[in-house]
């Protein structure tokens, strides 16, 4: 069990990235890289998000969506859950972590609209998991997320200072990278099975 | 077809509920003047006024931790209406303005070493001052330029000049210059200020410029003490500039580098 863990884990950083193989959550990818400890702070909130929207949605779709046969509510059920759950954590936020509420800032109500979100949650359903795996699941991603972020600001820090043709700074060299990034991991297939 | 429904539905009032409920008892008690002068703000999130976002400045304004001023976008119009929000007269906000304590161009800028590297100020200062001889005075790439949120800054013949109707006093530039040779100082007319930034003797100073100041102290006698020279440099002291008369026209003609500079 150990190991399943292990490898939903690391096939969620590497082979199944949600940015570099689904191509997932692109908008914040591009758009919150532009420095290291903003991309941090995005990657944590994902992080965050998507853990407790396993943790929530993975029980309303076993427990009352599948016995009731509406299984096709998915989608309208799971946005619905992420986008007041999103709301209620700020809510909570600015009452009893006003500091993690500041940290967050603006990135928080940003997750609502994350298709990333969406992705796991419907992932988890699509793959089969377990309650506890799907958390883990949504976790990992969550991280290979903020990974892929935190990889993408590094490189855009150091292209600020680079020679780089008048035509190509800014958007363009970033998709650029973006292509090449997604290719080097794809050198990570097969690395983990499934 | 009424399950589907009625799932929904009663989903939706659910999370509504709990976030009724949620909004009432997380609710934090605020000041009403931060929702006003959120209202005022343009909202946009610029950051010129060195918050990350439009509710941040407003939270530091209310708190007094930040300026009236503060909003860099909004201008005199948004001050105003903040000023009113928070009680205090127009009058006691000082209005400040940029200026480069530097007047060198590129037909005087000496220089020991020809710079080819990266053409940015913050760049050739850290490559032995950009081979510039002066280590004090303005590298003329025109960072300051980058920075300025109004576009108050253009580069002639390498110095950058400041258009003072345009400027609003946001200290942007005054941040990035790696070289601190811009300053804020209080609008004044005529506006008065040395164009100078090297603090060592006037020995030194006459070797990597001609332009520089050279601590003769003859501003000082001739404006009785309005102008202090300490560490070799002359400087105005603006906060006793109202109280006394001064020949401005005089001084400016008398400073033998020229380093004194006036604007009406």
């Amino acid at each position: 069990m150990g190991v399943k863990f292990f490898l939903i884990f690391l096939s969620a950083l590497t082979t199944q990235n949600i940015v570099f193989a689904y191509f997932l959550g692109i908008c914040p990818y591009l758009g919150v890289s532009r420095k290291l400890d903003t991309a941090l702070g995005m990657g944590m909130a994902v992080t965050f998000v998507m853990t407790l929207t396993a943790l929530i949605t993975w029980p309303i779709f076993y427990k009352i969506l599948q016995p009731h046969d509406l299984v096709y509510l998915q989608i309208p059920v799971f946005i619905l859950v992420i986008a007041s759950l999103v709301q209620f954590l700020e809510m909570y936020f600015r009452k009893a972590l006003p500091h993690l509420y500041t940290a967050l800032g603006i990135y928080l109500p940003l997750i609502t609209t994350n298709c990333a979100i969406l992705g796991v949650a419907l992932f988890m359903i699509l793959k089969k998991f377990g309650y506890i795996l799907s958390v883990v699941y949504a976790f990992s991603t969550g991280l290979g997320f903020a990974m892929a972020l935190l990889i993408m600001a590094g490189i855009r820090e150091e292209l600020e200072m680079a020679p780089l043709p008048e035509s190509l700074k800014g958007a363009p060299i970033t998709l650029i990278i973006a292509g090449l990034l997604a290719l080097a991991f794809m050198g990570f297939s097969g690395l983990v099975k499934g | 077809m009424l399950l589907p429904l009625l799932l929904m539905g009663s989903l939706g009032v659910i999370f509504g509920i709990i976030l009724v409920v949620a909004e009432h008892t997380f609710r934090v008690e605020e000041d009403p003047r931060l929702k006003e002068i959120l209202s005022l703000l343009p909202g946009a999130n610029c950051g010129a006024c060195g918050f990350p976002s439009c509710e941040a400045c407003a939270r530091q304004i209310v708190e007094g931790k930040a300026p009236v001023n503060s909003c860099v976008m909004g201008g005199e119009e948004v001050t105003e209406k903040i000023c009113r929000v928070m009680g205090v007269s127009m009058e006691k906000v000082e209005r400040k303005v940029a200026v480069i304590n530097c007047n060198v161009d590129n037909l005087t800028r000496k220089i020991q070493a020809d710079y080819q590297g990266i053409q940015t100020c913050q760049a050739a200062h850290l490559v032995m001052g950009g081979g510039m001889s002066c280590a004090y005075g303005c590298l003329g790439f025109g960072d300051c330029m980058e920075v300025c949120p109004v576009e108050a800054i253009s580069l002639k013949d390498g110095l950058p000049r400041i258009d003072r109707e345009k400027c609003i006093g946001c200290g942007r530039c005054v941040e990035v210059c790696p070289r601190k040779v811009i300053e804020l100082i209080p609008r004044h007319k005529p506006l008065v200020w040395v164009a100078c930034s090297n603090p060592e003797p006037g020995k030194k100073v006459r070797e990597v410029c001609k332009k520089g100041c050279i601590a003769c102290k003859v501003c000082e006698k001739l404006s009785g003490g309005l102008f202090e020279v300490s560490d070799f440099l002359s400087r105005l002291k603006y906060e006793e500039i109202s109280h006394k008369e001064v020949d401005w026209e005089k001084l400016v003609e008398k400073c033998p580098t020229g380093c004194i500079l006036k604007e009406d």
